[in-house]
């Protein structure tokens, strides 16, 4: 399983992995120069949070072995995927009852800000090799690693 | 010296990084005979594969060096901040750096991304302006201490030329030049609120009154600069269309004085071009001489130095250090201007062995003894290896000063001492360096027969006295058009060339004739495009025409500065037709543009109403109205447009189809 690690001393609040989910998720295309950073549409699965000490946070879906977020979801739309060990989200099964908000230990998920529906949820960039958000990393603050199951 | 992992060369698995064990002799690695004391200091060396080049003998000579270059730090560099690719990052106040983004449309201080891509594009062009004008400044300077001094004039056609387009009444030769460089150094030095008075003397005349209607007829051009630097402060002007003109006015000053005026003084001192066939590459290194490598583009600094280095007296140290005598290595765009004007300069001045990307490989191969920098493009790059290869660096312009250079700053007066101090020192360096270190040139790179000295007036004489021919064979068709192929290399479209060369062959393949001027035409020679055998590659139409007259389909004009040479050829054109430039079957594209003096020349190709391809978008894409403006409304403007592709195939269609119409619309 690959899983996105942080080493979250390396990171200097860029930005560029906000930026690298917004261009892997544009309808328009998939290059920098196709993403429109004044469209509301475009939202970021992941953010960059300032802690207590004024140090920057990447905060980026962990893909948790015992997932909170499906644990409380009660229309069935997160689950996970015992194959690739994925915590996979179907908005059409989604009832906007924002649990998995409430209940992720990390504070990743947040509601689409546009209609307030839909969960931003990391889907590691699905069939890519390398997910957009660690491409798009300066300092190597966040990287890829093969885990045991 | 190089032990390769498990006696493997990783590169030949095309990984981006390798594992090298390398045996280090305490850091001297390149020092023939250097004793080892406390044996061998073994490391593990972990080294970046290189970025590919269009030249491949130089790709694979990069690829070998022990240096790090540009080509090795690329792939350190590949992650590209997105918001400065876009142009919507903003550090002008202590608040900053503020990036646009949905969550954050807006700066702290309410700067939209139109205002901080606008502001953040006239500081680049204002840049790249100030270094233009840094040159014809120094060039007008040069010229009226000549004068003053009654020393060498070469070009006598060139200062009649000027003094009767100036009105300058004088006979004495020496007058005349004072009277010119008094003129050129009064407009740049003009309050911004003054019109310069040289401009509509310099610009075809529906060009200038289209300027005047625009209200883009620059004031003071130094002025100019000072003032857009104002604009772009902190909580200055928040106009983007406002700062767009500006850059338009910029375009103006860059090109009628940065280029064409500067081509114009250094051809009155330095000779005019005249059309032959040169040797180009590093083929033109010879190890028995006393080699000098020159960097920069102001070609008058060098017009004592040029004489001294032939003087019986300079033959006779040199050969009393052990050498044949001194050669010139021409490098960057001065050595493009050293060609271009090599008729006059036969017997010190060796070649032009490449363009910017291409200058660490020259001084890596430690067959430089001496490096001269006066402008860009000095790479800092030069430091480490000039100090590895014990390479002395002179500095002769502070401008371009490097961090291990010793500055010797040129003045006309001072001229004589500081040839003599560069021949002294060349000779010290050949002698403390030459049995310390190994020389490494590549077999077989460039080529003998690139057909070089084109300029605006040597193309005309070589048409028998008019422009017209060429118009007749755009007419019957046998060339569809022609592309000035300008501006830089850089290593991200494609790598060192590739984009350039692509696309040049392309347009030739389609009967576009291809004007280069700058780094792009040292590229295109070293692959041999400019040498009279690249007929082949054109199109049938072309290739006749090229073979009838024994030329290449891709014209050398040398370089950057000679895009101002290509602009007095549009003009012909045009005048010849009765036409104005917008109207032309012409095309500009700066493929490879790096620089901010490339955004000043492209500035001056928009202003002149041409249509303007770079295949990376010059940091302006965060902006909507930015864009818009530049590619779509100033068509209605001045006629230019800015076209970003970064395909080539895509741009090679999208340009031909510019001509095609620009053709049907001429009824030809």
């Amino acid at each position: 399983m690959r899983r996105i690690m942080i080493d979250r001393y390396k990171c200097e609040a860029c930005l560029g992995c906000v930026l690298g989910c917004m261009v892997e998720h544009n309808k328009k295309g998939k290059s920098i120069y196709d993403l429109d950073l004044e469209d509301m549409a475009n939202e970021s699965r992941n953010h960059v949070e300032v802690d207590y000490e004024n140090r920057p946070a990447p905060i980026i879906c962990r893909h948790c072995e015992d997932p909170e977020c499906v644990t409380t979801c009660m229309s069935g739309a997160m689950t996970k995927n015992e194959e690739t060990g994925l915590v996979e989200y179907d908005k059409d099964k989604c009832a906007s009852c924002f649990m998995c908000v409430m209940s992720c230990p990390y504070g990743v998920l947040k509601a689409d800000r546009i209609n307030n529906e839909v969960i931003m949820k990391c889907d590691m960039c699905s069939n890519r090799e390398v997910p957009r958000c660690v491409e798009f990393c300066p300092t190597r603050a966040l990287y890829m690693v093969e885990v045991a199951r | 010296m190089t032990l390769n992992w498990m006696g493997l060369n990783m590169r030949k698995f095309k990984t981006s990084l390798y594992l090298e064990i390398k045996v280090y002799l305490k850091g001297k690695r390149y020092l023939k005979g250097y004793k080892i004391k406390g044996g061998f200091n073994m490391a593990v060396n972990v080294k970046t594969a290189t970025c590919e080049s269009a030249d491949k003998i130089l790709e694979s000579f990069i690829a070998d060096l022990d240096f790090d270059t540009c080509h090795h730090r690329i792939g350190t560099q590949d992650i590209k901040c997105g918001f400065g690719l876009q142009g919507v990052c903003c550090k002008l106040c202590a608040n900053g750096p503020c990036r646009v983004t949905p969550d954050s449309p807006k700066g702290v201080c309410g700067a939209t991304a139109d205002t901080i891509v606008a502001r953040n594009f006239l500081r680049a062009v204002s840049a790249g302006s100030a270094c233009y004008l840094h040159i014809v400044e120094k060039a007008a300077w040069n010229l009226m201490e000549t004068g003053k001094n009654k020393g060498n004039i070469k070009g006598k056609d060139s200062l009649d030329e000027l003094a009767s387009l100036f009105g300058i009444a004088e006979d004495d030769e020496y007058e005349k030049a004072i009277k010119i460089g008094e003129r050129v150094l009064g407009d740049l030095y003009k309050p911004r609120f003054e019109r310069m008075e040289l401009v509509e003397k310099l610009t075809y005349k529906p060009r200038y009154d289209r300027w005047q209607e625009l209200g883009i007829l620059p004031g003071g051009a130094k002025s100019e600069v000072f003032d857009s630097l104002i604009k772009t402060s902190t909580n200055l002007n928040s106009d983007p269309v406002d700062m767009l003109l500006h850059a338009l006015r910029l375009g103006i000053c860059t090109g009628l004085y940065g280029l064409f005026l500067t081509n114009r003084l250094n051809d009155i001192m330095l000779g005019e071009p005249k059309i032959r066939l040169a040797s180009v590459g590093f083929k033109v290194l010879d190890t028995d001489y006393i080699n000098i490598m020159t960097t920069g583009h102001q070609h008058s600094l060098f017009a004592h130095l040029e004489e001294a280095l032939t003087t019986d007296h300079a033959r006779e140290k040199a050969r009393e250090a052990g050498a044949k005598g001194f050669k010139l290595i021409g490098s960057t765009c001065v050595g493009q201007d050293m060609q271009l004007r090599g008729e006059h300069n036969q017997e010190v001045f060796a070649g032009h062995t490449g363009n910017n990307f291409t200058s660490e490989a020259l001084i890596a191969t430690g067959a430089i003894d001496l490096v001269i920098s006066e402008f860009n493009c000095t790479f800092p790059g030069l430091e480490s290896i000039s100090e590895e290869l014990m390479i002395k660096m002179i500095c002769i312009d502070d401008v371009a000063k490097k961090a291990n250079a010793e500055l010797v700053e040129y003045s006309y007066e001072d001229r004589e001492k500081i040839s003599s101090y560069v021949i002294e020192e060349a000779i010290k360096s050949y002698q403390n360096r030459r049995d310390k270190v190994v020389i490494n040139i590549p077999e077989n790179h460039g080529n003998d027969n690139t057909l070089t000295g084109i300029s605006e007036d040597s193309l005309r004489d070589f048409l028998g006295g008019s422009y017209k021919p060429l118009i007749d064979l755009i007419a019957k068709g046998y060339i569809k058009g022609v592309a000035g192929i300008v501006g830089c290399s850089n290593l991200v479209s494609g790598g060192h060339d590739v984009f350039t060369v692509k696309l040049t062959k392309e347009l030739i393949k389609r009967d576009i004739l291809v004007l280069s001027a700058g780094c792009s035409s040292g590229g295109l020679e070293n692959v041999g495009l400019m040498s009279p055998e690249a007929a082949d590659l054109a199109g049938g139409l072309l290739r006749e025409v090229c073979k009838d007259l024994g030329i290449p389909p891709v014209l050398n004009f040398g370089p950057c500065l000679s895009i101002g040479r290509l602009e007095q050829v549009a003009t012909e054109l045009a005048s010849i037709l009765n036409v104005d430039l917008p109207q032309l079957p012409l095309v500009l594209s700066a493929p490879q543009w790096l620089e901010e003096q490339a955004l000043a020349d492209g500035a001056f190709g928009l202003a002149l109403g041409l249509p303007l391809h770079l295949a990376k978008p010059p940091y302006i894409t965060g902006s909507k109205l930015v864009t818009k403006v530049l590619t779509e409304d100033l068509e209605e403007l001045t006629g230019g447009r800015l076209i970003l592709d970064d395909d080539v195939v895509s741009t090679a269609n999208r340009l031909e189809a510019i001509i095609l119409a620009k053709r049907v619309a001429l009824g030809i």
